[in-house]
């Protein structure tokens, strides 16, 4: 970097002195500076949709514009409320539950010291990683049914009289969806924070041995503050997409009688929008989400910033 | 799952906007060059809005082949998996249309979409058959803002109507075994019903093992809910005319919702659940569990129509246990209501198939579909081949000679791989309820001699208890509906009676469940909430329009 003092012009000649000293850097970025704009830039456009009544097959001047009409009929509606609580209730859930047990399996793990053991555990816990939600949650209709095995050891155990309905009760469905979503992928997230651990310099651990340290606080002297600049950075990331609380398991899992509880905002824009053909009103809540996560990264940013902490930028 | 989706119809509209002159351009050149008998191999796409079938290539079914070598045309055909209001939204929003399209429910969609070709000038130029069989029904056909025809339906019947001995509709079902165990009573009313499957169930509280379950609905699937709503107005005395009774003379129409024909069923539903006779996965299940149910044998009743669990009683049929399938029952609440379970003659218009706006060559597939509605292929796709799956007799009537002949059409894998079960429906045909030229019925199912030689010794056993020749008997026959269906009436999207739908449907599938689950006593304080609830949307304008379409329909405006 020049120092701060010197001209400007000096600096816009050195820009372009280190420019073309990189060449062939710059150039082979084109392809991707191209594919971002094309895919990630472009599509911006279909914003304007959400400030029309949208309707397919006619051209961009045809459409009648509506002004903030489709955002006024979102937060006119209850509906619209009730899905944006489950929404953040259930990505926050899946937040909170899913660092705190990818992290905790990661300790335990790292702490295993039979191989074959440890092998067999993590494969067994990424394993449900690989199988698709349609199938996921056919599976756990099934074991959570009035016949299924949950039921079946309750019962057996005398803790309950009669089967319970587990997916007809709507306030159980947050603690289902946690519960599934931790199966499914805790073993497929603790991968990223054995490999940060694997990155902790040994000798920390031999010094703290000698200093007398016992397991438990070598875990927490060491190996988590070790783990601390992936855990924010993951966490900033996170953020950005807390309102994203995912589509497929809600879908999949939700009916009639849960419904109050298990639809998020996903499910709300494929109804009224893609269902119904109001691509308008789908496209203004996408953009309310956009907005909303846009403020949480920045946040999170921010905060990491103020803390000192490791940042996204 | 759906931000990208939503990007993606964001850029579909970009691409759109930049590649709109060059797409024009390319559908208005390709007709424009037709050969008569143009026999080069060519695959087009057909997408079907109707679930439940694997996807396969035309030809690699007996009657596809078949045809393929008249035409040297082949269809790639795609079944519809999951909601098929998102599939459509997604298509549209994509613009990525198949060649053809069957569109079930979804036609206002495709067409407020302009996803299709009109079809006048093609079935001007290229058919003669399409005029022979869609001729008489063209008016109803047309579409209301430009008279132009944009698709072929299912339901243009052809000569006399021949009526369906079998019940393929709406009704309640009940395991054969009950009406034995007790000596096949004559039931018909909703009480009478459920006293047989409580009685019975006392008898036999399990089955195999497992738990008998008195009576099971199929209303934890979203599109599939209407099985718990529709039973109302059955019970009243109404065909299926979706979510609305429509008077004979007054020709208005009522939304079934917050009737007390809707509070007597389900009340009636509660006091059974009370008893510990309705299955209450009911709610929860998906349609695969709920399949698996009805095949287990477990289950005593259930209300369905004939073509939601076809699957279901086809492997019940070749499972060969006569006892443990199910036989259809016109239920009503009380003794003095005439049943109207089978549909009166109809004409369906917006369950039709139609060319897109992608398609490459819409000359050959109107072509196909011309020579598809010829009478040897109509009867080549419910027939089949003569001497191979059916018999002609000395007087020229159709029939199965022998049980291999029956079996191609009734099981399941055969009648996949002949191909009956891909061109039976979702392809230009005549309706359902058509007479051949020769006077035998269009639909083998249809035909008196096939009925009953299929008949297992169980069906005669049954139709002899009851002194009846076929199923059918056993309901009223159907009164004169010139509007039927009503289902049938397309909503504009977006509009208020649709928003109305989706916001009465959903809150049935939240109100209903929870009242027929709750116990008895808190039964009148939920249906006042749900009333108060309901009153909040604007049911009046939306029964003012389908009111003013049914009059329209009845005097001959469609």
């Amino acid at each position: 970097m020049p120092p701060a003092s010197e001209p400007k012009g000096i600096k816009a000649n050195s820009f372009f002195k280190r420019l073309i000293q990189q060449r062939t850097l710059a150039l082979m970025c084109i392809p991707f500076v191209i594919w971002a704009f094309i895919f990630k830039y472009l599509p911006l456009w279909g914003w304007t949709m959400a400030f029309q009544n949208f309707k397919p097959a006619r051209s961009f001047s045809d459409q009648q514009w509506v002004g903030w009409h489709h955002f006024s009929i979102l937060f006119e509606d209850n509906t619209f409320y009730r899905v944006l609580r489950n929404t953040l209730v259930m990505s926050s859930i899946k937040l909170v539950l899913g660092f705190v047990t990818a992290i905790t399996l990661a300790l335990l793990l790292n702490e295993l010291k039979n191989v074959i053991f440890k092998r067999f555990v993590q494969t067994v816990s990424y394993l449900p990683h690989f199988i698709s939600w349609v199938v996921a949650s056919s599976i756990v209709l099934t074991v959570l049914s009035p016949d299924g095995i949950i039921n079946l050891l309750l019962t057996k155990l005398h803790l309950i009289d009669s089967p319970i309905l587990w997916m007809g009760k709507g306030e159980y469905f947050w603690g289902i969806l946690g519960a599934t979503e931790v199966w499914k992928d805790v073993g497929w997230n603790t991968i990223i924070y054995l490999a940060a651990i694997t990155a902790i310099d040994p000798a920390q651990y031999e010094a703290a041995e000698i200093d007398g340290a016992s397991r438990f606080k070598r875990m927490l002297y060491i190996t988590l503050p070790g783990l601390k600049p992936v855990i924010v950075i993951l966490l900033i990331m996170n953020m950005g997409s807390i309102l994203e609380s995912g589509f497929e398991p809600q879908y999949l899992l939700g009916n009639g009688m849960n419904m109050d509880y298990s639809e998020n905002l996903d499910i709300f824009v494929l109804k009224y929008g893609l269902g119904m053909g109001n691509f308008s009103l789908g496209t203004a809540a996408g953009i309310f989400k956009t907005v909303v996560s846009f403020i949480f990264l920045f946040s999170a940013n921010f905060i990491a910033k103020k803390m000192g902490e490791s940042r996204l930028f | 799952m759906v931000k990208p989706k939503l990007k993606t119809a964001g850029l579909a509209v970009v691409l759109m906007a930049l590649l709109a002159g060059c797409s024009q351009n390319n559908s208005s050149s390709s007709p424009s060059t037709p050969t008569e008998d143009d026999n080069s191999p060519v695959t087009f796409s057909y997408y079907m809005f109707s679930p439940g079938k694997k996807d396969t290539l035309a030809s690699e079914t007996r009657i596809g082949k078949e045809l393929q070598e008249q035409t040297g045309v082949d269809f790639k055909m795609e079944y519809l998996v999951g909601d098929s209001a998102t599939k459509a939204g997604v298509m549209i929003a994509s613009g990525d249309y198949p060649d053809v399209i069957s569109s079930s429910g979804e036609m206002s969609k495709l067409l407020d979409a302009g996803a299709y070709i009109p079809l006048d000038d093609l079935i001007e130029q290229y058919g003669p058959n399409i005029k022979r069989v869609y001729g008489p029904y063209f008016d109803k056909m047309r579409n209301a803002e430009d008279g132009k025809i944009y698709a072929l339906p299912y339901t243009a019947n052809q000569g006399e109507y021949s009526g369906n001995p079998n019940v393929g509709g709406g009704a309640f079902w009940i395991q054969r075994s009950v009406l034995k165990e007790f000596n096949y009573p004559k039931i018909t009313t909703l009480d009478e019903y459920f006293d047989l499957i409580e009685d019975y169930k006392e008898k036999h509280p399990t089955v195999d093992g497992a738990e008998t379950i008195g009576f099971v609905s199929l209303a934890g699937v979203a599109n599939n809910f209407f099985t718990l709503q529709n039973p109302a107005m059955h019970l009243a005395g109404y065909p299926n005319d979706g979510s609305v009774m429509v008077n004979m003379d007054t020709h208005e129409a009522k939304v079934v919702a917050g009737t007390d024909e809707q509070k007597k069923w389900v009340e009636k539903l509660n006091e059974i659940n009370a008893k510990g006779m309705l299955d209450p996965e009911s709610f929860t299940m998906n349609k695969d569990q709920y399949l698996a149910k009805l095949t287990s044998g477990r289950v005593l009743g259930y209300f369905n129509y004939g073509w939601q669990i076809g699957d279901a009683s086809k492997n019940l049929l070749s499972a060969g246990i006569d006892e443990k399938r199910y036989a259809p029952l016109p239920i009503v609440f009380d003794e003095g209501i005439k049943d109207q379970y089978i549909d009166p003659p109809g004409f369906v218009n917006n369950y039709a198939t139609g060319i897109t706006v992608n398609a490459k060559d819409p000359v050959r597939i109107i072509q196909y579909f011309d020579n598809l509605l010829k009478e040897e292929n109509q009867i080549l796709v419910q027939w089949g081949i003569k001497d191979e799956t059916y018999s002609v007799d000395e007087n020229g009537r159709f029939y199965y000679a022998n049980d291999d002949q029956r079996k191609a059409h009734d099981d399941l894998e055969l009648s996949r791989q002949f191909g009956f079960t891909y061109f039976g429906t979702d392809w230009p045909r005549y309706g359902g309820e058509s007479t051949l030229s020769d006077g035998n019925a269009y639909s083998p199912g249809n035909q008196p001699e096939v009925a009953a030689a299929s008949y297992t010794e169980g069906d005669k056993k049954f139709l002899d208890a009851y002194g009846i020749q076929t199923f059918s008997e056993l309901f009223n026959k159907p009164e004169e509906r010139p509007w039927f269906p009503a289902w049938s009436i397309a909503l504009e999207q977006g509009s208020p009676e649709q928003i109305f739908t989706t916001k009465s449907d959903d809150l049935q599938r939240k109100y209903l469940p929870e009242m027929i689950l709750g116990s008895p006593a808190n039964f009148s304080k939920l249906w006042d909430t749900y009333m108060a609830e309901l009153s909040k949307l604007d049911k009046a304008g939306y029964e003012a329009t389908i009111t003013r379409i049914v009059q329209d329909r009845v005097a001959g405006k469609w």
